[in-house]
């Protein structure tokens, strides 16, 4: 049976094959080829969302500067997991050491952007956008979609979003073309009801007027098409467990269940391109000694299932998973023993082809900006820049409209 | 509320350029054929991408049914008849005027899925569905997180308090919010003090709560962080007295029971808790807060802020967004605002100015707002008669991205194309599909079709409502159809 984006799903692959290839492409060119797919490389984004405190995740344990400024919240040297002999890692992130002393981590220190926004809103749509002039309409990942540049573009999930319920603000595009599918979880993903059930709602959702119209159609088809692709692909069983040490406190989003489902669309849709996963909660005002330590050791225990099925599955040098979050937090704690919003902060790329180690630098704790706050030495759209180039082989111009520092990611051919 | 208009304004050029035309075109009545039987049912005369919805609004009972499912949550046939036989302006005065109807105790207060159940039957029995509506649009402007609560009974005394004050002024308001122990502890006042101002609450009050970005300094929100500070949360029994709050005894889950179960009996005997200033917790000192300086408390940051000129504008904007047009016009921004200014912040001006413009009775307003899924909910509960469907509703607002007290940031709700995606489309086709299954008698489908719908219904959705034989069948082609998730 024709699916109902069809139509879309030929055009864009006959585009696909009139394109030159990047000679970056043909090193990832594996045996789904043959469904026209050159490149089966996926971008996994892990948001943490809230503004997760820098450095008390990637921390400069050896500065004299940072104890003074967190009497109470500071983690002292002996609990760091240390990288080398300035900074390491949070000692709920056992996990992520281990994976970065097997050289699957790059850590990038100090990212930011010019003339930081305090705002949650205002810095998630500066990193959403990837426009710190807040001017763009389309989410970063969305204008990437829009630019066709992924070969299974039209495929249903080219683009997800997993164990979530609402589309990632990154993904959206006002081209109809770039469909994401949302996926909060499989067991819910299907129309009830059976066949007719189905029936009637591709007959209720074709031509929708009005200003939601297309807008509709397009989640329903996108839906439908999505169920059809997984009855058809091959299973999927776990090899690693992905329950959570301990409680998590104060997250909306099953993070391990997200992860575990991106998992599951890596291993049997061969056409994946681009996943979203989120885990909010760093928002520490208050109580961040034991809000942070749940939540990072819980990305923590998820993140290390995730890579652990990945290599099990053989399919770990076919993903990168890179984190971000809208902002870092007050150098100096602020006697709720929490910290307030802040700037700069560590981004970290994770995977089997990812070539490990620390990048940028660590931000000087006394030379800072509006008043106590991180300077950044990495532009975060370095580290896009780096993704989308390097590792998805795609042209970033179009999506970043100019041309940045390079953050210094590799990874191995 | 800022993506959600951004990601559409490209579908919105399209949708308002065909307005002109589709209006001018009116409604086509096709004759489909139902189970043997013949029944009119109007279509929509302009369908397809780009197509509007053809605009009933020149018609009385159209205007009464598109008003009560913005001012309200949607209506029984027989709710509509009675709306439909006032003067429009006489059934605004009505609604606007409509005395709130205290939210009952739920069973178990410290669980605020006992509160929201309660609520939901609530939202869809009270006649005063006006109240009941602001309560909901409050919950999402001034929000919260039942998290930060850690159980104690303060979700549901905040949803009271949104409810008793939601159509008074906007000082009683922000004050009210300004000391709600829910709001104090989902944006950390409730251990803010002189030596270690918290700067959540201050940050949000401006940016989200009245003013947005542009109208404050960074110093402002620290300065105002320190005027807000040292306010503590009290219990305080039914004749005004200071309140024992009992401790639990151990951190067990028996214990934890135990002190939960106490705290329920305390709010039914009724225990509240409520914000107020520890002079000792709060900051003496001088602060220069929005250009005024003194030894300024949180009162003094509340009048700083409501003398502001973008504060009207803001809610304004706000309030539009929600109850009228996705995009306001400057013009009609600018009015509503400029009303609701002069009025001194009375939210009866504001609401009765909104429901009163010819924009809001527009063709661009016909169908122009996505129902969140709290309101799909609530609407399928009335359209239906089944109040009951409440304890279900709590369970599967998760799937459409719509947990009551349990906002996915301090911005509240999403509008609109913000509610659109692949998995919760399902979900709501899932929740149509368990409620027409659900046994017990549904009503007439055929009058539905013209209450509920205004008898605008598109080509594919008439087909589809014609093709269906039995009554759940054509109720499920009625609550999966796109037109009932618009108003």
């Amino acid at each position: 049976m024709f699916s109902r984006r069809d139509f879309l799903a030929a055009g864009l692959y006959s585009t696909a094959a009139g394109l030159i290839v990047p000679p970056v492409l043909a090193k990832g060119v594996l045996a789904a080829a043959n469904d026209g797919i050159h490149n089966d490389r996926v971008l996994l984004v892990l948001q943490l969302g809230g503004g997760n405190d820098g450095l008390n995740t990637v921390i400069p344990f050896a500065d004299g500067a940072y104890h003074d400024a967190r009497p109470t919240i500071g983690i002292t040297p002996d609990k760091v997991l240390k990288l080398d002999a300035q900074v390491g890692l949070h000692p709920a992130l056992t996990g992520l050491k281990a994976l970065y002393d097997a050289g699957h981590v790059a850590i990038v220190q100090g990212v930011g952007y010019p003339t930081p926004t305090y705002s949650h809103f205002e810095a998630l749509h500066v990193w959403e956008y990837a426009d710190p002039a807040r001017r763009a309409t389309d989410g970063w990942l969305g204008r990437l979609l829009a630019s066709q540049q992924l070969d299974t573009q039209g495929h249903p999930f080219a683009c997800c979003a997993a164990g979530e319920a609402s589309e990632p603000t990154e993904l959206r595009s006002q081209n109809l073309g770039a469909q994401v599918s949302v996926i909060d979880s499989l067991q819910s993903y299907r129309i009830q009801g059976g066949q007719g059930r189905e029936l009637a709602v591709t007959n209720l959702y074709r031509k929708t007027p009005g200003l939601y119209g297309a807008l509709f159609d397009s989640a329903v088809a996108t839906a439908q098409d999505g169920i059809a692709a997984l009855q058809k692909s091959s299973s999927y069983t776990p090899a690693a467990s992905y329950e959570p040490r301990g409680v998590v406190y104060g997250s909306k989003v099953d993070l391990a269940s997200a992860l575990q489902l991106a998992a599951q669309i890596i291993v049997t849709q061969p056409a994946a391109k681009i996943i979203h996963v989120v885990l909010g909660g760093f928002d520490t005002h208050q109580q961040q000694d034991v809000r942070q330590q749940s939540l990072l050791a819980y990305v923590d225990t998820a993140v290390s299932a995730f890579m652990q099925d990945m290599t099990a599955h053989g399919v770990d040098k076919r993903v990168t998973l890179f984190t971000w979050s809208e902002f870092g937090r007050r150098v100096k704690e602020n006697g709720s023993t929490g910290t307030d919003h802040g700037a700069a902060s560590p981004m970290f790329v994770i995977g089997g082809a990812v070539k490990g180690g620390l990048l940028g630098r660590q931000s000087s704790l006394t030379q800072t900006v509006d008043s106590g706050n991180l300077a950044y030495s990495v532009d975060f759209r370095s580290v896009y820049q780096s993704l989308l180039r390097d590792w998805l082989g795609a042209d970033p111009k179009p999506v970043l409209g100019q041309t940045f520092a390079e953050s210094g990611l590799s990874w191995v051919a | 509320m800022s993506t959600s208009a951004l990601r559409l304004s490209r579908r919105q050029a399209l949708g308002l350029a065909a307005a002109g035309a589709a209006g001018a075109a009116g409604l086509r009545l096709v004759t489909l054929h139902l189970g043997g039987a013949t029944a009119p049912v109007a279509s929509a005369s302009a369908a397809g991408p780009g197509g509007a919805w053809a605009n009933p609004l020149g018609d009385a009972r159209a205007q009464a049914a598109h008003l009560l499912r913005r001012a309200g949550f949607g209506y029984t046939p027989a709710e509509l008849d009675a709306a439909a036989s006032m003067a429009y302006a006489d059934l605004v005065d009505a609604l606007v005027n409509q005395k709130p109807d205290p939210l009952p105790l739920p069973a178990r207060p410290t669980d605020y899925r006992s509160v929201v159940q309660t609520w939901y039957a609530h939202m869809a029995t009270t006649t005063s569905q006006f109240p009941e509506r602001m309560t909901l649009f409050l919950h999402g402007h001034f929000t919260s997180d039942y998290r930060k609560a850690n159980r104690q009974p303060y979700v549901h005394q905040q949803n009271q308090t949104y409810r008793s004050l939601g159509l008074t002024d906007l000082r009683s308001l922000l004050r009210a919010v300004t000391y709600d122990p829910l709001m104090m502890a989902y944006l950390d006042l409730t251990r803010s003090s002189a030596t270690a101002p918290n700067e959540n609450y201050s940050r949000e009050l401006m940016e989200l709560y009245t003013m947005g970005v542009g109208n404050y300094s960074e110093a402002d929100v620290r300065e105002g962080a320190r005027a807000l500070s040292g306010i503590r949360v009290k219990a305080v029994d039914a004749n005004g007295n200071t309140a024992q709050i009992p401790r639990p005894t151990s951190r067990t889950a028996a214990a934890l029971s135990q002190y939960y179960a106490q705290l329920d009996q305390l709010a039914q005997q009724g225990v509240v808790f409520k914000g107020v200033v520890s002079p000792r917790q709060h900051d003496q000192g001088t602060k220069t807060y929005l250009g005024r300086t003194g030894n300024l408390g949180p009162d003094d940051v509340i009048d700083a802020i409501l003398a502001k000129d973008a504060t009207a504008t803001f809610i304004a904007g706000k309030t539009l967004t929600y109850f009228s047009l996705m995009q306001p016009s400057n013009d009609y921004l600018n009015r509503v605002a400029t009303a609701f200014r002069g009025s001194g912040y009375d939210m009866k001006t504001l609401m009765r100015t909104i429901f009163l413009s010819d924009e809001f009775r527009s063709g661009a307003a016909y169908r122009g707002l996505v129902r969140s899924p709290a309101d799909y909910m609530v609407a399928t509960m009335r359209a239906l008669g089944q109040p009951d469907l409440a304890a279900m509703a709590v369970t599967a607002g998760q799937g459409m991205d719509q947990v009551l007290y349990d906002p996915p940031t301090v911005a509240g709700w999403p509008l609109n194309g913000g509610w659109v995606s692949s998995s919760a489309w399902l979900a709501r086709l899932g929740f149509a599909q368990t409620v027409v299954n659900r046994g017990g008698s549904l009503p007439d489908p055929v009058t539905a079709v013209q209450t509920q719908l205004d008898g605008v219904v598109g080509a594919d959705t008439a087909r589809v409502f014609n093709a269906s034989q039995t009554a759940s069948d054509r109720w499920y082609a009625l609550l999966a159809s796109p037109e009932f998730h618009l108003k």
